[in-house]
């Protein structure tokens, strides 16, 4: 009677067995197709994430050295040290704005990095009244009145001449008191980051290295996605006049309005978005990223040959659009490449957002549905 | 065996007295079950981030009247299904804490599709079944205030519900594994297998590029049959390590909550009587102190057995609920297309972990004034739970374009038309529309007939 009993039970007796068996004979088995997502994130932690910290921690200590010469001397030249530093620093951040998780995350009260430093429209009335009142907080919820928007609003100004701009901070000792406490911050947040990585945190995420939600490749993903939507959707479609009630362009709503350097982010910042695409460095050196992991997965080859498809249809549509005039006066002016621009990411997003989680098997929430 | 009279399926078969000790032990499972996945909810933060901070909820078809409730009273409500379990666990004012038990753990689940779970609808089934059976005339306060309920034996039936219950579930899901993606394909599991490769202990193994074939047939195997090896006492210890081993993997590969423990638990209701028995005779010697002290069983209490008098309404009730089981999860069959594209008829049938799927939903809201056409930006809106399920189920598309549509008027748009571009894949396929992006979904209605604008599968 056990004997047939044991038959019957065969294929979950196998089910176990192979469970206590796995350990000797899966490390060598053949005819595996596994992919190291340690090396995956070691790639993204070394190569990507990491050298975007330094060099924005580098530059936002650049700009804020450059600030307080300019305090001690504040002329036109050294203003334009400050400015051009400030571009530097900007084009930087956005290497390193789609990493808003670990010690750029949210804890508390204190959001992600991106909403922390990089929160646009800065508010013109909320720095106005923080200059008037002589007193900030940089810690409260009044993001868009910190940040690198609005220190570019106080260094570019608004319809201001250079000299004019230098003349506004020469006369209010508060606006440059806030302009150093702004850069200062800059410079610690970007700082307090880093630390981290180079601290623990770096072999923390590389040793992550599942696929449950919070995990690293999960963390990454999702920051990744929405780092990419957020070029649609905020720094072209908002000043596009692309939301539902909107009933005209709104140019003054496109990033670094003030620097008139809008385009240039918006191009450096794609070419982040391309870079995590490939797991590739600043500098153009590949390495394992979410493309390899698709290759090694069931269907995803094809996804690859799409994505790379579109990928080329938004650069062409991207190298399509004039470098000047600014973008928010193609925006009121002639915005044709701009609008196939929109339109060329629309058509990324699918790709990005749910093909790519679906064939990763990446969960991208804590409570998961059973039916799907 | 002692059964040597011929078991006739007649009413005075299903009202014969069985120990009680089954009952009692599921009954105290299934109030721990959801006395843990409470605190759980709760601790985690789920009943803000779920019915609190979302602007918009998906309805159940037919209880679109079901709204949540103030953030205070949803807190209210988790205290109060806290009670209730633990009213439920210890037997006391056992009625009122089971009834108490359904409603509430099932109001918090009519709230939003979004967080539709097959095992939830199964949990709010057994809570319903459980308000209708005598579970606390043993092992239970009520028992020790009220000596005069106090029974060894209930009705057949009583126990029986719960194992006819439990084997639709594992039926059902195990039949709608039979399939050519499932069996031969090894999808979705060829997805998920290796996503979970950095398990501990198990991972090499999920390593094996036969490993979703073999997990696929033995998924689909153990459904199928499981309650038959848990009914035949000769197989029913190594059926039961399965119904371990499969439940520990499940729960280790997918977020899938306490799921696992309530079937770990649930299927002991197929051990026997005597296996019951022993387990409570067990805890009894442990706690008898407790009890003798508070005069409890000093005597065994004399077994009185009354004439089974089991309504004939709760009969019919009974057989019109496991008609309804039976048949429901057959309705699919009335529409046409693929069930995993469409969904029609997919939920409620106990279809557990079948498919990834998974879409992105780009909705456009047009001024029938000025003509002009925005993008909506769905999370906006919806969380990003919310905002996953929506992008591949049509009828919570249709909800949301309903939504969007008063919201925008309310902001001044004009009579708006709302149209989506809804792109799915399935199964790793690449994406393909869903639904046709011209269509004016504020226009189309949800019913039971079959969905006209879901575009075909392939």
């Amino acid at each position: 009677m056990p004997n047939r009993v044991s038959t019957f039970l065969l294929p979950y007796g196998l089910l176990a067995t192979m469970i206590f068996f796995s350990c000797d004979s899966g490390s060598g088995g053949g005819g595996t197709d596994n992919f190291d997502r340690q090396a995956m994130l070691r790639n993204y932690a070394d190569n990507l994430i990491k050298p975007a910290y330094i060099q924005l921690q580098n530059q936002t200590n650049v700009l804020h050295s450059a600030v307080e010469v300019f305090l001690t001397n504040p002329d036109p030249q050294t203003l334009t040290a400050v400015r051009d530093a400030w571009v530097s620093a900007y084009t930087d951040w956005q290497y390193a704005n789609a990493y808003n998780f670990g010690p750029a995350g949210e804890s508390g009260l204190r959001k992600g990095l991106i909403e922390e430093i990089g929160t646009f429209p800065a508010s013109t009335a909320k720095i106005g009244a923080a200059i008037t009142a002589g007193a900030w907080n940089l810690e409260d919820f009044n993001r868009d009145a910190r940040g690198f928007l609005a220190v570019e609003y106080i260094i570019f100004g608004q319809n201001q001449s250079i000299d004019g701009v230098v003349a506004a901070l020469i006369a209010n000792a508060a606006r440059r008191d806030y302009l150093l406490a702004l850069t200062e911050n800059l410079r610690d947040r970007s700082n307090e980051v880093l630390t981290a990585w180079n601290g623990t945190y770096r072999n923390e995420f590389v040793q992550n290295d599942g696929t449950e939600a919070g995990s690293s490749t999960s963390q990454l993903y999702n920051e990744f996605v929405r780092s990419f939507e957020t070029i649609k959707n905020f720094k072209l479609g908002l000043p596009l006049g692309k939301r539902p009630g909107q009933v005209q362009v709104e140019p003054q709503l496109v990033e670094a309005v003030y620097s008139g350097q809008s385009l240039t982010m918006l191009k450096n910042h794609l070419t982040a978005i391309e870079n995590i695409w490939y797991g590739r460095s600043r500098s153009g050196q590949d390495g394992i990223g979410f493309r390899e992991y698709l290759e090694s997965v069931t269907g995803g080859n094809d996804l690859i040959a799409s994505t790379e498809a579109q990928l080329a249809a938004v650069k062409a549509a991207l190298n399509a659009v004039p470098v000047s005039p600014s973008l928010s006066e193609q925006i009121t002016g002639d915005k044709t490449q701009l609008e196939n621009l929109y339109t060329e990411l629309q058509k990324m997003t699918r790709f990005f957002k749910s093909d790519m989680s679906s064939l990763l098997g990446i969960a991208i929430t804590y409570s998961s549905g059973d039916g799907d | 065996m002692k059964n040597s009279t011929p078991r006739k399926f007649s009413l005075p078969w299903l009202d014969q007295p069985v120990s009680i000790a089954p009952l009692v032990t599921l009954r105290v499972i299934v109030g721990m079950m959801l006395l843990v996945s409470t605190l759980r909810f709760v601790a985690l933060g789920w009943v803000d981030d779920h019915y609190v901070q979302p602007v918009f909820h998906f309805k159940y078809f037919g209880f679109d009247w079901v709204e949540p409730l103030p953030a205070a009273w949803l807190y209210a409500l988790h205290g109060l299904l806290i009670l209730s379990s633990v009213g439920v666990v210890l037997g006391l004012y056992y009625r009122l804490a089971a009834v108490v038990q359904f409603l509430v753990f099932t109001y918090t689940e009519l709230i939003d599709l979004t967080y539709y779970l097959n095992h939830y609808y199964f949990v709010s089934i057994v809570c319903a079944l459980l308000v209708l059976v005598p579970a606390n005339r043993a092992w239970s306060l009520d028992a020790l205030r009220r000596p005069g309920i106090y029974r060894t034996t209930t009705p057949r039936w009583t126990i029986l519900i719960f194992q006819l219950q439990l084997g639709i579930v594992y039926f059902y899901a195990g039949i709608w594994k039979i399939n050519y993606d499932w069996l031969i394909q090894a999808l979705p599991l060829r997805i998920w297998i290796p996503a979970n490769d950095q398990l501990p202990l198990i991972g090499p193994l999920f390593r094996q590029h036969w490993t979703p074939w073999l997990f696929s047939w033995a998924g689909m195997l153990y459904d199928v049959t499981i309650v038959g090896w848990l009914s035949w006492h000769r197989s029913r210890p190594w059926a039961y390590l399965t119904v371990i081993v499969f439940h520990t993997l499940t729960g280790l590969m997918f977020q899938i909550g306490v799921f696992p423990l309530v079937m770990i638990g649930a299927t002991l209701v197929f051990f026997s009587e005597g296996w019951h028995e022993r387990l409570w005779a067990r805890a009894s010697r442990g706690w008898r102190r407790f009890f003798t002290s508070l005069a409890f069983t000093k005597e065994e209490p004399v077994a009185v057995q009354t004439k089974p008098s089991t309504s004939r309404l709760l009969f019919i009730l009974l057989a019109l609920h496991f008609t309804f089981q039976l048949l429901f999860p057959w309705r699919y069959l009335l529409y046409p297309g693929n069930i995993f594209w469409t969904e029609e008829g997919y939920r409620f049938c106990w279809r557990v972990m079948l498919m990834e799927k998974a879409g992105t939903a780009a909705f456009f809201v047009k001024d029938a004034k000025t003509g002009r056409e925005g993008d909506v930006v769905n999370s906006e809106f919806l969380n990003a739970h919310q905002e996953k399920q929506m992008a591949m189920q049509p009828d919570m598309i249709l909800q949301f374009a309903r939504f969007l549509k008063k919201h925008y008027e309310q902001r001044g748009v004009s009579d708006p038309s709302v149209r989506a571009e809804v792109y799915v894949t399935l199964n790793a396929q690449s994406s393909r529309l869903l639904i046709d992006p011209q269509l004016d979904l504020t226009q189309v209605r949800d019913g039971w007939a079959h969905k006209t604008w879901i575009l075909k599968d392939r």
